[in-house]
């Protein structure tokens, strides 16, 4: 799975949908995997999951390039996200670096610094006309 | 905290007048951002950078000052390395809200120097200052509700730390002076600076 190997931790119980990188897991390297997977753990490296979402829980810390078809920041990230469909940052949540993703969540309270790029099928009708606004009559002091 | 009706902005309709041609526009928030602002600007195309210089602002974070002597000294360029990188003249417009409120005044040329120097050419900073008689606020949030409607907390217990920057103060802050200045009904002056 990784080229480190990290050592899987408190393995889920049958029928959860994530495979754990439990909180006393460090490692680093390359990580991909093909199912969801829920990280407590400290990893630094890089993390793919094309088709499955990747959850970094509260006492995880990453330091990673992320790709993913889904990624869900509740601890600290710092690295740049591309996100398939869906990057959301929960409340507890610390992401430092720059985001593309089709949709972008971030709860008030967490933190984000870096830059937001969504990844469109340049579809022009879905942006706003701004030329259709209103002319102003300044009112200037 | 309580908000405030969400109002009409016309320096917002003049800041989407002026990026009209502009299809994905690159701008910088620097408040906290809030799920509604995201929507907003992505919506219309932008590429967003976020840096929330607001909340230290707010609080006055002591990692931001030291004491040279008996004198309390605002460290400009560490508050200014909270900023990501962002190559210069690249920003399309810059919403600092009520940031120059919050901070002393000998940050302030700094702060602004450093916004002109992100904007690209045609950029604009697009912020909100209090009115002279307004002593507290200095809590308040703002957000996009749309494109030309600022949504906000009517935050109004937390005095303001500095006197309130003028026009002229404002002109001059903001190289070649190109500002306009836009009164509202809530206490507080929308400010548009064009590079």
């Amino acid at each position: 799975m990784t080229e480190s190997t990290p050592k899987v931790m408190h393995p889920p119980a049958p029928g959860s949908p994530h495979t754990l990188l439990g909180r006393t897991v460090v490692a680093q390297g390359q990580l991909s995997a093909n199912e969801d997977l829920l990280i407590e753990g400290q990893f630094q490296g890089n993390i793919t999951l094309e088709d499955h979402c990747l959850t970094v829980g509260t006492e995880g810390h990453l330091k990673a390039e992320i790709r993913a078809r889904q990624v869900v920041v509740q601890g600290s990230v710092t690295g740049n996200v591309t996100a398939r469909e869906k990057v959301e940052i929960r409340r507890t949540g610390r992401l430092m670096g720059d985001l593309v993703a089709a949709t972008v969540a971030i709860e008030e309270g967490a933190y984000f610094k870096g830059s937001i790029d969504i990844s469109r099928g340049e579809k022009p009708e879905e942006s706003q006309d701004v030329t259709a606004l209103p002319r102003l009559e300044d009112r200037e002091v | 905290m309580p908000f405030a009706a969400p109002a009409p902005s016309r320096a917002l309709q003049l800041l989407w007048q002026h990026l009209a041609p502009i299809r994905h526009p690159h701008f910088l928030e620097c408040g906290p951002v809030s799920q509604s602002t995201l929507d907003v600007l992505l919506l219309r195309g932008a590429r967003l950078y976020v840096a929330d210089l607001i909340t230290p602002a707010r609080q006055n974070t002591a990692a931001f000052w030291t004491r040279r002597g008996k004198t309390a000294v605002f460290l400009a360029d560490d508050f200014l390395a909270q900023i990501p990188a962002i190559p210069p003249e690249s920003i399309s417009a810059i919403c600092c809200w009520g940031l120059l409120d919050l901070l002393p005044r000998e940050a302030l040329p700094v702060l602004v120097e450093r916004f002109y120097s992100l904007l690209q050419p045609g950029g604009v900073l697009f912020c909100i200052l209090r009115e002279p008689y307004l002593a507290a606020g200095a809590e308040a949030r703002w957000w996009f509700e749309t494109l030309t409607v600022v949504g906000s907390s009517a935050g109004k217990q937390k005095p303001f730390p500095y006197p309130a920057v003028t026009n002229r103060e404002m002109e001059r802050l903001f190289p070649d002076g190109n500002v306009k200045t836009f009164l509202t009904r809530s206490g507080r002056r929308e400010v548009l600076g064009i590079k």
